[in-house]
């Protein structure tokens, strides 16, 4: 039961920690609009904010939180929403803001802290004007507005047309909506479908039959973004092989040779050391691989080749369905500076579809969020793929002693060190707890048949993300042929968490250990703790005791959780919604039991989606679990690019050639000499 | 590289029809003496020693690779790095010339032809005009024409 009135604090996100901007009182149910302008009952007015972003749909039993086809997207915690209830465990996040429910505990104590918020300003779902609040300046202001609302379209797009398992493309073409046909439509416009197109371009495909709908035209945004929270700037280098070529299919010349050459057309011939690591690599010298700025120019280069401009159209994909025509229709939401008459809906028709969506949310464990609920002004907690510099400038600013919690053992884990590491070069004072879940002992690495993987200081080395025959060797072979129930245990022999076999690294562990500045610590935290101390508060967590071990305390002035980005696809509303309409086969997750990626055949066909000569097709994190492991990697979206294209090419689709040694040649020549394909 | 054992196979060969024998075809025109066959109808003069060479590199390649193989098993990665491939063919090599000192070859010709110290350096200047290209088809080049092929583990054709 809800008890009124409902008291939600709303926070922004700015550079530093979060600031509670307003708390505000919902003294009754009804729906209240979110969004930026003012016909909303509560205004959030930033440009990341759709003019109507979401509705706080308000009853007696509950709230629930529905998203109105937002830009920018709503979520509860870190989970994309479409219309989901809303339980005040986690925040509702839109944009920069945070609305955190205010717990009701006792009605006693809401009134207290009522009475202790002067700025806490009732917001009726009637009409009841009230004095308008101070302008603030724009893009930061916080507004709310006391307007009737108007009840949600219960027949929002795409669902007033998706009402079956398959349209009618008639219909659709003699709607408002229709935004024209084509023969191959990618979704996502990320790095998959960037490099899906790039193949069906260099295929023999023009631009012209080719659509990639997405958020943002640059391919790697979202990635780049990744990279730089969880610090990989431009001169620091990526987990990708020297021939995981996003911008070039045939793998050759690699970065490596190219940075060679570019070292020596400067006559800095130690630049002749990267084309001796890939002969070297692993057992003669250490492993090469790319700086992500020079993977990101390669990639606008290639994009300007193949013109990516014109495949582009920008557009939030909300539904997926069949057509009667054996297409696929695409509806998707423009943004507001492209709206026709008012109308940013719009629904694509294709033969051939191919959906590259990506990770669907950052991951925090459980205690963390909570933590994070909890203390919103505190920014002490972090995700390392969210922005987090605020924690090295403070350890900056203030040359305090600090203690960092790094948790996790995976490549963001050692990054993160590595950045940490650096930051003590100016506060001395920094010490670093690595948090690991086990102690692992230099026999215990995971086993596969008569392999062991490497272990270091309690993690295992490897590296890239998977051993390297799961990109075209015996591994692919072997996951390939494997029942899903075969693949699981596989997986689960080759995965874990695993970190790159780096000399820096490897010599920043050894300083910290002798120096006493860095400590594994292993355990599940119990409790997350705020608590005030001399020094300001801190963060007390409690280990739960390993057999033999006492129980281990910590206080932290950081905690940067390097656990991962989540690949559960009923995090996308879209993919929840395609999945539940076609009852699309699940691969089975790795863990046991739990549901995972898209099922995909060895060509990353979604079988299930075949709808007479149309095929729909499938790439990235979205098809974890299945046929290849390194699905999420520039050279597993390289593969699966090929073996979609080559399938659609065999099926005779159009202008998709078979690709022989001459047209791959005579390709290459056009690659090297930057012509058009 | 991340060969499987059809892989390996299928790379020699491949590497042997159109590296290997274009350049022995060529280098044996170079060391054909004026006893040697000629070729019909062109009239070329040829040696068929460096084909002979060739056949025991391949050969010998061929049986070696099951043992490269089951190395590979014991390499959590399941990898071949390319020193290891350059360090092996070059074992290949020294193979074969055991082979003709021993005197695989004896039966084609008088035995002073083949272990003159003449012969032995033509032998090692035949394979290293062979072995190079072929060492930098395998760093990539051969990519340019199969784009599959390092995704088939060195298998050729479709996927």
């Amino acid at each position: 039961m809800v008890k009124f009135p409902i008291l939600l604090d709303i926070y922004q996100r700015g550079e530093g920690p979060l600031k509670r901007v307003e708390r505000i009182s919902l003294p009754e149910a009804g729906d209240y609009a979110i969004g930026r302008v003012g016909d909303n009952q509560i205004v959030l007015d930033t440009p990341e904010v759709s003019k109507h972003h979401a509705w706080l749909l308000v009853r007696e039993d509950g709230i629930a939180v529905s998203d109105r086809g937002s830009t920018n997207r709503t979520y509860i915690g870190d989970s994309e929403v479409d219309t989901s209830p809303w339980d005040g465990a986690l925040p509702v996040r839109i944009a920069q803001f945070e609305i955190h429910l205010v717990p009701q505990t006792s009605a006693g104590e809401t009134r207290v802290n009522v009475a202790q918020e002067n700025a806490t300003r009732a917001v009726s779902s009637n009409a009841t004007p009230s004095a308008p609040a101070a302008p603030a300046p724009r893009g930061q202001s916080i507004e709310v507005a006391l307007n009737a609302p108007s009840a949600p379209n219960e027949t929002r797009f795409p669902r007033n047309i998706f009402k079956g398992e398959i349209v009618s493309a008639q219909e659709i073409k003699a709607s408002e909506f229709f935004a024209g046909e084509t023969t191959y439509i990618t979704v996502g416009a990320g790095l998959g479908s960037f490099v899906w197109a790039d193949h069906l371009r260099i295929f023999g495909v023009s631009t012209g039959e080719i659509r990639a709908i997405g958020d943002a035209v640059v391919p790697y945004a979202n990635y780049q973004r990744l990279c730089r929270n969880s610090q990989i700037p431009p001169h620091e280098r990526l987990r990708s092989n020297s021939l995981s070529t996003p911008d070039n299919i045939w793998g050759f010349p690699g970065y490596a040779s190219r940075e060679t050459w570019k070292d020596l057309k400067e006559f800095r011939f130690s630049g002749l050391k990267h084309i001796f690591q890939v002969f070297g690599e692993a057992s003669l010298a250490q492993t090469f691989t790319p700086r992500s700025g020079e993977v990101f120019k390669s990639i606008d280069k290639e994009a300007e080749r193949i013109g990516w401009r014109e495949m582009f159209v920008a557009g939030r994909v909300l539904g997926i369905r069949k057509t009667n025509d054996e297409r696929y229709a695409v509806a998707y939401r423009v943004p507001e500076d492209e709206a026709r008459a008012g109308v940013r809906e719009r629904v694509m028709i294709g033969k051939f579809l191919h959906i590259s969506t990506g990770y669907p949310a950052t991951r925090f464990t459980e205690d963390l969020q909570a933590f994070k609920a909890r203390f919103p002004e505190e920014a002490r907690v972090f995700n390392a793929y969210e922005n987090h510099e605020v924690v090295y400038r403070n350890l900056q600013s203030n040359p305090a002693p600090a203690t960092v919690v790094v948790r996790g053992r995976g490549i963001v884990a050692s990054r993160i060190i590595q950045r940490l590491y650096e930051e003590r070069a100016k506060n001395k004072g920094i010490t670093i707890v690595h948090q690991m879940r086990n102690p692992i002992g230099k026999n215990e690495g995971y086993r596969y048949k008569r392999a062991q993987r490497y272990v270091y200081n309690h993690i295992e080395n490897q590296a890239f993300n998977w051993p390297k025959a799961c990109w075209g060797g015996q591994l692919l072979r072997e996951t390939e042929r494997a029942s899903p129930e075969e693949r699981v245990k596989i997986y689960e022999a080759l995965g874990g968490t695993t970190t790159a076999d780096r000399r820096d690294w490897r010599n920043i562990i050894q300083l910290g250990l002798g120096d006493g500045w860095y400590k594994p610590v292993f355990g599940h935290f119990e409790t997350l703790e705020l608590v005030k101390t001399d020094q300001g508060p801190k963060i007390q967590m409690k280990l739960k005791a390993q057999r033999n071990q006492p129980p281990v305390e910590v206080v932290a002035d950081y905690v940067l959780d390097c656990t991962g980005l989540i690949g559960d696809i009923s995090h996308s509303p879209l993919l929840r919604d395609l999945a539940e309409t076609y009852k699309l086969p699940r691969t089975l997750g790795v863990g046991g039991g739990k549901i995972g990626g898209i099922f995909v055949t060895p060509d990353f066909e979604i079988s299930a989606l075949r709808n007479g000569n149309g095929r729909a097709y499938a790439a990235g994190q979205i098809t974890l679990g299945g046929p290849q492991p390194g699905v999420d990697t520039f050279l597993g979206m390289q593969y699966s690019a090929l073996r979609s294209v080559d399938h659609m090419a065999v099926l005779g689709a159009p202008h998709l050639s078979l690709f022989g040694p001459l047209r791959s040649f005579s390709q290459w020549i056009r690659w090297c000499t930057n012509a058009t394909p | 590289m991340v060969p499987t054992l059809k892989g390996r196979w299928a790379t020699r060969i491949l590497l042997f029809l159109w590296i290997g024998v274009p350049i022995t075809f060529l280098f044996s025109l170079f060391v054909a003496g004026p006893d040697s066959a000629r070729l019909p109808l062109i009239g070329l003069r040829y040696d068929i020693l460096p084909f002979q060479i060739l056949s025991l590199l391949l050969i010998v390649g061929l049986i070696l690779d099951p043992v490269y193989f089951y190395i590979q098993q014991f390499r959590w990665e399941r990898d071949w790095p390319f020193a290891f491939q350059f360090f092996f063919s070059i074992i290949e090599f020294v193979i074969v010339l055991g082979l003709v000192w021993w005197g695989v070859l004896d039966f084609s010709r008088p035995r002073a032809d083949l272990h003159s110290s003449e012969s032995y350096f033509l032998y090692t200047l035949h394979f290293a005009f062979v072995f190079i290209p072929s060492f930098i088809a395998v760093l990539g080049f051969i990519q340019i024409f199969m784009i599959r092929w390092r995704f088939k583990s060195g298998e050729w054709g479709r996927m």
